[in-house]
This record gives C-alpha cells, sequence and structure tokens, in this order.
C-alpha cells in the first residue's frame, strides 16, 4: 500500500514533467496508478488535496471545468 | 449519518448592516431621468426602451447609487458599473466580448465557488479589471428572510460591484464581479457572520437545489429540503474540490410536475412519485362537474374560460387515455397513469397523488455542447426512502464511482450513458432492466447473450443435451 506521503511524491513528479502545464484530475490518476496500480481515486485525492492545501499544486478553473497544475509553472498567477 | 435538524443562525441585519437607511435610499427618480454613466451607451440605452424590464436600467440606477455612497464604504471602484456598461456597449458595437474567464482564483482549500473573469481592456475600463464571480449555496427552497438578503446586499456593495444575479441555473445566488484581494474577507463574512456557503464551480458537485417541497406544496412524494440538505452536507468534498470528469448536479422534485425541473437540468433527477392510486374523493369531482369549484385551484383567471367540461379538459387529455367518467364516478387505470399530474392540477380538491410515495432517479440530463440537450432518463422507476437516505447514497456512490473511471475527460453523465449504452450503464451500477426503463421494443432482432446469463454458461455440455434432443 502507498502512503498519502508516496502518492504526493508521484503527483509531483508527474505535475513536473507533464507535458502541459494543467491536466485533469483523471490523467493524474491514471499517472498514478502507472506506479501504483492499486491506488484507489479517493487515497490520490486526499494527496492531491494536501498538495493543494500546502500551495504546491494549485485549481485552475474554467467556471465549467477545473484543471491541476504546479504552482509555478505556466500561468500561475492571479490573470 | 443524518445531519442536524440544525439550528439555523436567525440573523440580525440591524446588527450586520453596513450602509444607514440615508445611504442606501441616496437617489431620487428625478436624479435617475438625468443620470448618464461615465461612457456613452447608445445601444444599450436603446435596449430599455422595449416592453420588458431591462438589467440596463437596473445598472444605471445601481451605478448612479453607488456614485452617491461615501468612497471609505466602497473596497471597489465607484465606476465598477460604469465600465461594465462601457464595456458591454463596445462588445454590441463590434459583436466581440471582451471577457477573459477562468484562473486560479478562489478561496483558501476550495477548488470551486469563483469563478476567474478579467476584462481584456483594462486601460480602457479600470473598474472592471477583475471582475470575479461569486457562487454562494443558496438556502433550501430559496427560503430567505429580509435579514438575510439585506445582509448579502451590503456585503456585496461593499466588497464587490453590487450586480447579482437570483439566481444561477444550478440554483445558487451569483455575485457578479470583485477583485481578488475580497474574495477571502467575503468568504470569511459569508461563512461566520452569515453561516453561509460557496456553491460549486468547475469538475464539482455542484449546488443541489430542491422544489419548495413539503415547506407549502401537497403534493411533495418526499421531503426535498431534508434531501436536499443531507446530500449537500454529505457531499461536501465533492461540493468543494473537484474531481469529476466534468459537473455533476443533483435536483429534487416533490412530484412529477417537476418545478425546479430536475429531468431537463440535471445529471441525477429525483422526482417524486406514487405506487399506489391517485387518491379520488368523488364528491369533489362532482362539484368540479358543477362548477362549485373553480378549475386549476382557481388559476385560470383573466377572461371568461367558459364552464368546465371534465370529458373535454380532462378525460380526453390525459395522456395515457386511462380515464372515464361515467356523468357520476370518476375512474382511473392507474397502472397506465405515467404520472402527467394534469388531472391532479386541474381537480386539486378532488385528486390527490397516492399515499405510497417515493421517488423515481433518473440520469443525465445537460444542456447542448456535445449532440444537443438532452432529457433525464429514468432508471429506478421507485425508490422508498427515508432519512438517512443510504439507499440513495449508496446509488449516488456507484454512478461516481464508474464515472470517474468510464468518464473521460469534460464528458457529462449522459455523454457517457450515451457512448456506452444504457445496458453497461445499468450493469455497472447493478440495476436490472426492466420493462418501465425500456423506451419503445428494440428494433434490432438479435439478442446477444452473456455467458452469465445462459443457465449453465458456455461450459454446458452437447450430450446433457442430446438426451434430450435426438440427432
Ligand atoms: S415539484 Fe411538485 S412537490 Fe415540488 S413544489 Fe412543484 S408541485 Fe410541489
Ligand atoms: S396524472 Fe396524467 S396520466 Fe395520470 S391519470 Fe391524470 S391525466 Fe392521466
Amino acid at each position: 500500500m502507498a502512503t498519502t506521503a508516496d502518492l504526493k511524491k508521484i503527483i509531483l513528479e508527474f505535475a513536473e514533467s507533464y507535458k502541459k502545464s494543467k491536466f485533469y484530475f483523471n490523467d493524474m490518476v491514471h499517472e498514478v496508478q502507472k506506479t501504483v496500480p492499486d491506488a484507489k481515486q479517493r487515497d490520490i485525492k486526499k494527496a492531491s488535496t494536501e498538495l493543494v492545501n500546502e500551495g504546491v499544486l494549485i485549481f485552475f478553473s474554467t467556471g465549467s471545468t477545473t484543471m491541476y497544475g504546479l504552482k509555478g509553472r505556466g500561468i500561475t498567477n492571479d490573470e | 449519518m443524518p445531519v442536524g435538524p440544525v439550528e439555523q443562525k436567525k440573523l440580525n441585519y440591524q446588527e450586520l448592516r453596513i450602509y444607514s437607511d440615508a445611504e442606501l435610499h441616496n437617489y431620487t427618480e428625478e436624479e435617475l431621468k438625468s443620470f448618464k454613466v461615465k461612457h456613452a451607451t447608445p445601444i444599450c440605452d436603446d435596449y430599455e426602451k422595449g416592453p420588458w424590464p431591462s438589467f440596463i436600467s437596473d445598472a444605471k440606477r445601481a451605478a448612479l447609487h453607488r456614485h452617491k455612497l461615501p468612497k471609505e464604504k466602497l473596497m471597489l471602484s465607484p465606476d465598477v458599473i460604469d465600465d461594465f456598461l462601457g464595456q458591454l456597449e463596445l462588445s454590441y458595437k463590434e459583436g466581440e466580448g471582451h471577457w477573459k474567464h477562468g484562473g486560479i482564483v478562489g478561496v483558501f482549500g476550495y477548488g470551486g465557488g469563483v469563478i476567474g473573469r478579467y476584462s481584456d481592456l483594462q486601460q480602457e475600463f479600470p473598474g472592471i479589471a477583475h471582475f470575479h464571480t461569486v457562487r454562494v449555496n443558496q438556502p433550501g427552497s430559496k427560503f430567505y428572510d429580509t435579514d438575510f438578503l439585506r445582509t448579502i446586499c451590503d456585503l456585496w456593495e461593499f466588497r464587490g460591484s453590487g450586480l447579482m444575479n437570483l439566481h444561477g441555473s444550478t440554483g445558487d445566488l451569483v455575485l457578479l464581479g470583485t477583485t481578488t484581494d475580497q474574495l477571502e474577507p467575503i468568504f470569511y463574512e459569508l461563512t461566520h457572520s452569515m453561516e453561509q456557503d460557496l456553491g460549486g464551480s468547475g469538475s464539482n458537485l455542484r449546488s443541489p437545489s430542491c422544489c419548495i417541497g413539503r415547506a407549502r406544496c401537497e403534493w411533495a412524494c418526499y421531503d426535498t429540503q431534508d434531501l436536499c440538505y443531507q446530500l449537500t452536507m454529505n457531499y461536501q468534498d465533492e461540493l468543494h474540490r473537484p474531481a469529476f470528469p466534468y459537473k455533476f448536479k443533483f435536483k429534487f422534485d416533490g412530484c412529477p410536475t417537476g418545478c425546479v425541473a430536475s429531468i431537463a437540468r440535471s445529471d441525477m433527477s429525483y422526482i417524486g412519485t406514487w405506487r399506489d392510486n391517485i387518491r379520488i374523493d368523488q364528491k369533489a369531482v362532482l362539484a368540479y362537474v358543477n362548477n362549485e369549484i373553480p378549475r386549476n385551484g382557481g388559476a385560470l383567471t383573466g377572461r371568461d374560460w367558459g364552464k368546465f367540461d371534465i370529458q373535454k379538459e380532462i378525460i380526453n387529455l390525459c395522456p395515457t387515455e386511462c380515464m372515464f367518467f361515467d356523468g357520476k364516478t370518476l375512474s382511473i387505470n392507474d397502472k397506465e397513469c405515467n404520472r402527467c399530474m394534469h388531472c391532479i392540477h386541474a381537480m386539486p380538491r378532488a385528486l390527490r397523488p397516492g399515499v405510497d410515495t417515493g421517488l423515481s432517479v433518473l440520469f443525465g440530463a445537460k444542456a447542448p455542447i456535445l449532440e444537443g440537450a438532452q432529457m433525464a432518463t429514468l432508471t429506478v422507476p421507485f425508490m422508498k426512502i427515508e432519512s438517512p437516505y443510504d439507499n440513495v447514497k449508496e446509488l449516488v456512490e456507484k454512478v461516481w464511482e464508474y464515472w470517474m473511471e468510464e468518464g473521460k475527460n469534460r464528458e457529462r453523465l449522459g455523454e457517457m450513458i450515451q457512448r456506452i449504452g444504457i445496458p453497461t450503464f445499468i450493469e455497472a451500477i447493478g440495476i436490472r432492466a426492466i420493462p418501465q426503463i425500456v423506451k419503445e421494443p428494440r428494433s434490432n432482432p438479435y439478442i446477444f447473450w452473456k455467458e452469465e446469463e445462459v443457465p449453465g454458461g458456455w461450459s454446458r455440455t452437447i450430450e446433457e443435451y442430446r438426451s434430450r434432443h435426438k440427432r
């Protein structure tokens, strides 16, 4: 079983290296499950929520849909 | 765990108010007539001339009011609404929008509720350089008292543009236009002073919304407000932290009248219904026939609608032709009734929904983007429900689990169902196909059996078959 800390590390690596600076939740889940096949969506969400609360990841919302991104990569300032 | 009943805090506007009465009533109708906003707006002005109430007139009123408020009681420019109208005029003139949508703005810990919006003409219209939208989760059935409304209006005048839209199609109060630095203070006031939360936006569960239900309506087949509240509280994480492929909406109608139009506007629509018979008061039926009780609860007014004709107005209009009236007694073949509600609406004192009530669950309505608009599909014809609604939650979670796994990015539940087909969907959420959920007889003459549907599967031996069927 991967711990939240493990999942956070995988998510972070993905956020740093993904071809785009913003990604959907599902993209993140698929990536994590490549390394940890039995990782549950719920646990991945818990890990990503922690990363958001720590200010490492950010939400990027268009109003109708939401993406995640790494703070400092691509558009991450206000506007 | 069921939540509540929670003692709701009674707001006291006199304690929370920001503006005095004199400040709120700070202009005269005479002043309004000669008032001009900062920019010339001939096209907008023209739109005020039509027969309907105009949002342009409202905006001008609000602009004048803002100009006359003390500057120290406005956190945004007094010119916000002037600039808003100026940019709108330009968009009408050029036939092009000037808003930039989206971004990273929000309040701490929430992935929804705030929608970033910026002008792409910030030099020309500095007052609306930032013009973020804040969605506020509406109270159940949109019950407000004036203390609440006046408090939120003061707050929004002080920390926002003062412009709002009651309500967005999801149900929220939509507060239009504020700057990034005001978001946290607004959120603090909303949650701490007003005990009100932000609504959903983005790939979240959107603010669930319900009809007025048992609070006022005799047709409610379940307590829409309670179910809406319980699910809102139970799914806080889904409401505020986006992890779905796209938006997801719950709406609760207490009966098939559909006052919140859940069948057309929600991914998961709950519609109250009954499985016994429509209750008939034969005496009252005759009173309608003899014109002693006005039809439709007295709603048909404005002209002479003539004498009530039960044959023409009720029996012949029943869509399933399941009603009969022999001059004395009304009978209904309830097995055929599809709960259109027409007869009940027309003769509310004579006909009432049955007493064995519950709800139907339908999935997959959405507005057009792919494939056009789509109504929800009846999937669970009847479900008995009772707080804490464990059976409802179990169904919700099965659907989410499947959609989060199978749904593509930005694919609504209804679009996914269209792509994979209803049989696959109901199988995934563990529902047996039954005639009530079939729209029409199948047009495909072939039946494809799955191994588990055939006794003995694919492995039965030919010998056993041959023992009964000789070559
Ligand atoms: S949907 Fe039905 S129960 Fe709800 S308010 Fe409308 S008529 Fe009443
Ligand atoms: S509710 Fe509609 S379908 Fe049912 S009996 Fe009345 S008119 Fe007919």
